[in-house]
């Protein structure tokens, strides 16, 4: 659809250019300049970057008189969209450097993937989410979860880099940057209970709708989204009791998002077009 | 470019000009500050001056009148206030005028022209300098010119270069280790085995940078008693570490043991109980007092002297290669003051066109 002259697609690749630069300004910044770019420099740009995207779905969602999650392309967007509202909004308090950095690396990667597959890309499935707001809300839920856990393996990965670092005793690239390696590990946990709450609202949610109507959600979809919440909740639980060593836990917050992120692929690539009330079950899929 | 005939001048005896011994006969303490300032604003033909006081250097700046004659005054002006022969104190002391004494201000307030290079302490001794200036009345416009201008210069080059990037001693080394571990100092604990003069810099270190809980340890209770009292601490016995290590963060060693006294079968052992806090274990000691074995632990960061002497090494190595780019921008900073010096007229026009 057009929006203020330009299609929601172009809307959403102007954003994509926004983040990849970002990420390569960072990325120069610090390897090449040796000095951090400043928070409010990254911060803006990351926000102009997610104010463009945010035309560009709602551009999209005006289609479909709700949010776009109708096929690969809109639900990976939207994870981004997610992860990007938890660093404008949610980030600053965490203090964490360079998380604007690999935030911006994550939203054009996965960006630019959603982009580049013209078939992820498939007609949509309208109306999607029936009349009901409130498994509009389910599904929007799940996929701001994942945009928390989408945080949380990067959060996760700088930990590795830097513990690593520290083990290996090499100081260069982006080690004096970084924060310490404590930090990360109680950032970590906040956004793994941030993110099992969310998706666990989430699922209830759904469940209620689910139970009216077993029928309405197959079994794939269903396996996946449990198995999901379960690792999540398995994992918090181990890192509660401290039963798993931080760098055990941070390979294992990477892994599960990783599976996750193949889960809805897999479960959206099962979902058939419907259309009227039983659609419902496209966006249940990654649920 | 000469000194000789200029409005603007510096004269410096620093550790590239004369040795420690003949430094420290410049060296002033406050009341002497003042009494200079006095006497240079007694002197008609000295119109501002500023004069940077710290342990490795004596310099003043001054602006003149009298282009012909200024620096020859200025000598025996300082020659008899500090009553050293004229022809010592031209001995000891180097002058740079124009152009070329602004690119001296801000190469000294970078760190370029300190000992230890890169270090940060200078620009605070500047900026402290210039305060007592204004304070005793030393600075005028050019001055106040001169200096503010020369910050933000100074600024630049910490920021734009590594020439103050990394620590160049070992203690504070471990400290920067300490902090990309732990984040903040404040909550971490650290025990010290041996009573060495590395171990008690890095514990001092340690201590200017927020930790508050210390451990002692010693072969002898009645050693780790009374270090424990002069450091401040709880003292131990080496002999029972297994029982306490786990309640410090941060390990410094420097025993002269046969033996390592941290193993990694007994980091094994009390592992568990330590529910994933991370050990930083900073070996000092020769023959090395901690298995390296420990190393392979989850959560367990072990550097000896070799690892931090490289770090400190590398650090100071980029520091260096820094330098030639730190004074070029030095080189054109000073050029853009100076002509904005003399398009205001601060500086006399003949000057300002035969620079």
């Amino acid at each position: 659809m057009n929006l203020f002259g330009l299609e929601d697609r172009e809307w959403i690749f102007l954003a994509t250019v926004v983040f990849t630069v970002t990420t390569i300004l960072g990325s120069y910044s610090t390897l090449k300049l040796h000095r951090k770019t400043g928070r409010p420099y990254t911060l803006g740009l990351i926000s102009f970057g997610w104010i463009l995207q945010t035309i560009g779905l709602y551009a999209r969602g005006l289609q479909y008189g709700g949010c776009p999650l109708a096929n690969r392309f809109e639900l990976v967007q939207f994870l981004v969209w997610s992860a990007i509202v938890l660093y404008i909004f949610v980030g600053p308090a965490f203090r964490v450097s360079l998380l604007g950095m690999f935030t911006s690396g994550f939203a054009s990667l996965l960006s630019i993937l959603s982009l580049g597959f013209e078939s992820w890309d498939s007609p949509g499935r309208e109306p999607i989410f029936g009349l009901s707001p409130w498994i509009e809300m389910h599904a929007a839920l799940a996929l701001f979860s994942y945009g928390v856990f989408g945080i949380l393996a990067l959060t996760s990965s700088m930990y590795l880099l830097q513990s690593r670092s520290l083990k290996q005793k090499k100081m260069g690239g982006l080690f004096p940057y970084m924060p310490s390696i404590l930090e990360l590990t109680h950032i970590n946990l906040r956004l793994l209970v941030l993110g099992f709450c969310i998706l666990s609202i989430s699922l209830a949610i759904g469940s209620v709708y689910w139970s009216q109507d077993i029928e309405s959600v197959n079994t794939l979809k269903l396996g996946a989204t449990i198995g999901v919440w379960l690792a999540y909740g398995i994992l918090l639980l181990l890192r509660k009791r401290e039963s798993l060593s931080y760098k055990q836990y941070s390979w294992a917050c990477i892994i599960i998002f990783a599976i996750a992120l193949l889960s809805l692929d897999a479960v959206d690539s099962s979902s058939t077009p419907v259309a009227g009330e039983a659609s419902i079950s496209i966006p249940s899929a990654h649920l | 470019m000469s000194s000789e005939r200029h409005e603007l001048l510096v004269v410096t005896v620093n550790h590239e000009t004369v040795p420690i011994e003949e430094r420290e006969r410049y060296s002033l303490d406050e009341t002497q500050v003042e009494a200079l300032y006095k006497t240079l604003h007694d002197n008609s033909i000295i119109e501002e001056s500023l004069i940077l006081n710290t342990c490795n250097r004596f310099e003043l700046y001054f602006k003149t009148n009298e282009a012909q004659n200024g620096k020859t005054i200025v000598f025996e002006t300082l020659s008899s206030f500090y009553g050293i022969p004229l022809e010592e104190l031209e001995a000891h002391a180097k002058t740079r005028g124009g152009q070329d004494a602004i690119k001296h201000l801000i190469e000294v307030s970078a760190g370029l022209r300190s000992q230890i290079t890169g270090e940060a302490e200078i620009f605070g001794q500047v900026k402290n300098a210039y305060s007592k200036c204004q304070q005793f009345g030393g600075a005028g416009a050019l001055i106040n010119r001169m200096v503010q201008k020369g910050f933000q210069a100074a600024k630049l080059i910490r920021h734009s270069t590594p020439i103050g990037v990394g620590q160049i001693n070992i203690s504070n080394v471990a400290v920067d280790l300490s902090l990309k571990i732990f984040g903040s100092l404040d909550n971490t604990s650290a025990l010290i085995i041996g009573t060495g003069e590395i171990s008690e810099k890095t514990a001092k270190a340690l201590r200017s940078r927020g930790a508050q809980d210390f451990g002692i340890a010693s072969h002898s209770a009645n050693r780790a008693e009374s270090v424990a009292h002069d450091w401040g601490g709880k003292p131990h016995t080496i002999g029972a570490l297994d029982s306490y290590l786990n309640n410090y963060d941060i390990l410094i060693s420097s025993t002269n043991a046969e033996e390592p006294l941290v193993t990694k079968a007994l980091l094994d052992r009390l592992h568990p109980s330590r529910k994933n806090r991370p050990l930083f274990l900073i070996d000092l000691g020769l023959p090395r007092n901690v298995e390296p074995t420990c190393q392979e632990l989850d959560n367990v960061y072990l550097y000896n002297l070799d690892d931090l002497a490289k770090i400190a090494q590398d650090n100071l190595s980029d520091r260096q290669a820094a330098i030639h780019t730190s004074e070029k921008i030095a080189s054109q900073k000073s050029d853009a003051i100076w002509q904005m010096l003399g398009k205001r007229g601060l500086v006399s026009c003949q000057q300002f066109e035969n620079r």
